[in-house]
């Protein structure tokens, strides 16, 4: 009888115990989350001098007598491209709205159309811009021929680089998200993953005009 | 579907057609009257637009950390 009466007080405990833990367990994810945050602005803040240092190389370089100039591009493959472009960052968004929701289903697709649609903008950068499918299609610019092509392939190149780290960072959420993890509650993997998407995003944003718009374009 | 998603479904839904309206308006700019500081303006509000929504950056300010 003693036993059962003392192990009330016991599981009292014991409960009082796991809430006291899910407290401070939740009170330890709010400072860290905090400080992922943080970490993570910071980790964009110094990718603001690299890509912001390409622009400037850009409008340095692409100058005829103080004029500002651009290479004579597809305008068509530019316009398609970041338009693919902006519509994986809407998909992205509703991934991370539908976890935040507690809608699996919004969330899963959301990541693979994103991902999806990176590889397409990937896919016309590399056969369109590049060239490197010359069977489907010639480009005029390489990196090594004049100016136009050195810092277009210089500016691409980078941006094509956080692209596939971006794709293969939703991979990685993806398959997470299928095994179960992430919470409306918790789920911090899945907002660093969208935040550094529509980054990637956000450097196309000033790259497009950059490259395609902006300037008298001229013969290369 | 509760109210609070379908509102942040809206507001993804917003801000994309923002987005989407802006870049067509950037496209026409360049074709018809190609200026580099109203091209550069609109980059720029469409930065403001993705910082600010998608990513989220007021969250920065809060002090305690949460979704």
């Amino acid at each position: 009888m003693s036993a059962v009466t003392s192990a009330v007080p016991a599981a009292h405990g014991a409960g009082h115990q796991v809430a006291q833990h899910d407290e401070h367990h939740g009170e330890d994810y709010s400072v860290a989350l905090h400080n992922n945050r943080l970490g993570l602005w910071l980790f964009f803040l110094s990718e603001v001098f690299l890509f912001g240092g390409l622009l400037a190389i850009r409008f340095y370089l692409w100058q005829d007598n103080g004029v500002i100039v651009r290479p004579h591009l597809n305008q068509w493959v530019g316009f398609i491209v970041t338009t693919v472009l902006l519509i994986s960052s809407f998909s992205m968004n509703l991934a991370e709205t539908g976890i935040e929701h507690g809608d699996r289903k919004m969330f899963m697709r959301g990541l693979v159309v994103t991902a999806v649609l990176g590889l397409v903008f990937m896919l016309g950068v590399m056969i369109f811009e590049w060239g490197l499918f010359p069977s489907l299609h010639e480009s005029d610019l390489s990196p090594s021929k004049d100016v136009f092509g050195a810092v277009v392939f210089a500016m691409t190149g980078m941006h094509a680089l956080h692209v596939i780290s971006g794709v293969a960072f939703i991979a990685v959420v993806w398959n997470l998200g299928r095994k179960g993890h992430f919470s409306p509650e918790q789920h911090w993997g899945v907002e660093a993953c969208a935040i550094y998407w529509h980054y990637v995003d956000l450097v196309w944003i000033f790259f497009y005009p950059a490259i395609y718009l902006i300037g008298k374009a001229v013969s290369h | 579907m509760n109210t609070k998603r379908a509102a942040a479904y809206r507001l993804s839904t917003t801000v994309a057609l923002v987005l989407a309206v802006l870049t067509v308006v950037e496209y026409f700019v360049a074709q018809e009257f190609p200026s580099t500081v109203l091209l550069l303006l609109l980059g720029l509000f469409k930065a403001v637009a993705v910082v600010n929504y998608f990513m989220h950056i007021s969250r920065l300010w809060r002090q305690e950390g949460s979704h």
